[in-house]
């Protein structure tokens, strides 16, 4: 098992679609940023002021929720569908036959990948949110004390979005189908889906991907551009979407596993 | 094998293989065994099940019936699969943008081998001056070397290769011609197919010839051109068209080599002769020889269809 996630580590240093996502978690943290703070003032005249309230300070900590619930779940589909796409599938089944043991490597390998990307949102946040919030007057430590309510629920958060994304592309196998699924899915589908349920069913929609994610990053994660449509809705306590998003990843996984990923390799 | 060199090579058996896809029957019960330190060819035409065959052994493709095992073992079975078997399949299954000295270091840490057995390897197969670059600018040659190397990467005791000439220079498959040789001479099982019949002649001991998914003939190079030596006819004449109406007529497979020369699969002189004498074909040459592995190969994978092409030629 060490041998294959060693392999998988390998694989996953070499594939530049992996580095874009890894690049693309500061600058759109910073836009999140920019987002939150630009909001703080909460009233007409000032571009840009300190946050105060705990909601606030809770967002800009997690401001790299956004950037987090996109890339991780691409990460998970590249780990496995460029294995399918580059017909790389092949030389991994013939180096590790145990099918199971390959895609158990792919999801630690995901899941160390989301937790990479994750970190580097905090390192955003760090070096640009906290000393933007400073220099508008806000006291940094005020921020700073929530990291005990934010970070770890940002990291499962991370890893369990990742795992999604793994699901989705072990199930769908079509790279740019499976990115579309999860991404599309979960930023706009969802969203809309949310709309409907609340308009038409007068029904709280709290347990598809997004809103799952949200939940269980202590709902203060919110996305740039007021939350991708989660404004009203009544979330899951942080366990339960923790819950809810595991099985997101688990049960595209294990169906992924039994009808694609065991099929033979021609 | 040398002369006392130790077998350390396993020997893999094929029992009531079959495998069918969808509709098609790909593989049709096919027995055979292979022995270790020898180089066995593993022949066939085009969709005969060759490449089937050899993906069921390394559990790629799943058996519709009976087994495929390595030392009476699956290949999944193994502690230690890349340091058992190595494997070339096709020459296309590298990540483009992932450098030559990278894929190998992620199979040698698949397989639990050192970092520097991807140097070694790289230097075996001549692409040390290549380590650094991105596979995607690999001309098909240094591709198919890529994945001898994959397949060497932990020094296995058995290797499969599924057409490795593809792509390569002369220089290239006279160079895995000698390696191959060199890995059985060590002991180890060698299972290569592939469609190069005259290069495969000069390079195996054994042979395995399958059509349609049968096994058609399995023995060694000698036994199996034996079987046929004495059948073949060589024919040098002006009238070659008239000959190849003649023997179209008689039902003799024949081939048209050259404007002036047929050769006649599966009749004797004295079957012969006196046919041609009786309808007055001036004849130049007329000779008798032993079988080679193609004309074998062509009488046991397309039976007495060769008229057919020369007739299209």
């Amino acid at each position: 098992m060490i041998n294959a996630i060693r392999a998988e580590l390998v694989k996953m240093r070499s594939m530049p679609g992996v580095w874009v996502s890894f690049g693309l978690a500061f600058p759109l943290t910073v836009l999140v940023t920019i987002g939150v703070l630009a909001g703080a003032g909460g009233f007409p005249g000032h571009t840009f002021y300190f946050v105060e309230t705990l909601r606030q300070r809770r967002e800009l900590l997690g401001a790299g929720y956004f950037g987090i619930e996109i890339l991780a779940p691409i990460v998970g589909v590249l780990c496995v569908t460029g294995e399918y796409r580059h017909k790389t599938i092949t030389t991994t089944l013939v180096l590790t036959p145990v099918r199971t043991r390959v895609l158990l490597a792919k999801v630690s390998v995901t899941a160390v990948w989301s937790i990479f990307i994750a970190l580097l949102t905090l390192v955003a946040v760090a070096v640009v949110a906290l000393p933007w919030n400073a220099a508008l007057g806000g006291v940094t430590s005020q921020v700073t004390d929530q990291v005990g309510a934010v970070v770890p629920g940002l990291l499962v958060s991370a890893v369990l979005l990742g795992l999604f994304g793994l699901g989705f592309g072990t199930l769908v196998k079509n790279q740019v189908a499976a990115i579309l699924l999860t991404i599309g899915g979960t930023l706009i589908l969802e969203a809309l889906l949310v709309a409907l349920a609340r308009a038409i069913f007068h029904y709280n929609l709290n347990w598809l991907p997004n809103a799952a994610g949200a939940a269980l990053a202590g709902d203060i994660a919110r996305g740039f551009g007021g939350g991708g449509g989660r404004e009203g809705l009544q979330l899951l306590a942080w366990w339960q979407g923790g819950l809810v998003m595991l099985l997101w990843g688990l049960i595209p996984l294990t169906i992924g596993y039994f009808t694609t990923f065991r099929r033979d390799v021609t | 094998m040398t002369a006392g060199a130790p077998i350390r090579g396993l020997p893999l058996e094929f029992i009531g293989l079959s495998k069918h896809f969808g509709p098609v029957l790909a593989v049709d019960d096919l027995s055979f065994t292979v022995e270790p330190g020898r180089v066995t060819g593993f022949l066939g035409p085009n969709g005969s099940g060759k490449t089937t065959t050899l993906r069921m052994l390394l559990g790629l493709v799943h058996p519709s019936a009976g087994t495929a095992t390595i030392g009476g073992r699956n290949y999944w079975e193994l502690e230690n699969p890349s340091g058992t078997v190595g494997a070339v399949l096709e020459a296309t299954s590298f990540h483009p943008a992932r450098r030559a000295r990278t894929h190998l270091r992620m199979a040698a840490r698949a397989g639990g081998h050192d970092d520097a057995r991807a140097d070694e390897v790289l230097e075996l197969v001549g692409l040390t001056g290549d380590a650094k670059r991105k596979v995607g600018g690999f001309s098909m040659g240094m591709r198919q070397r890529l994945e001898l190397a994959t397949a060497l990467i932990g020094d296995p005791d058995v290797l499969i290769l599924d057409e490795p000439s593809n792509g390569l220079d002369p220089q290239g498959i006279a160079w895995l011609r000698d390696f191959m040789r060199y890995l059985a001479g060590e002991g180890r099982t060698v299972l290569v197919s592939s469609h190069l019949l005259a290069e495969m002649a000069q390079t195996i001991d054994d042979a395995v010839i399958v059509s349609f998914g049968q096994l058609k003939a399995q023995g060694t190079l000698e036994q199996i051109t034996s079987g046929l030596t004495g059948v073949v006819m060589r024919a040098r004449t002006p009238e070659a068209d008239r000959l190849c109406a003649v023997l179209t007529e008689a039902g003799i497979a024949f081939r048209r080599l050259t404007n002036d020369e047929v050769a006649m699969d599966g009749v004797t002189p004295e079957q012969v002769g006196p046919l041609l004498a009786s309808k007055q074909i001036v004849l130049y040459e007329l000779t008798q020889e032993g079988a080679d592995l193609e004309s074998v190969f062509l009488s046991l994978t397309a039976g007495l269809g060769f008229g057919d092409v020369a007739a299209h030629a």
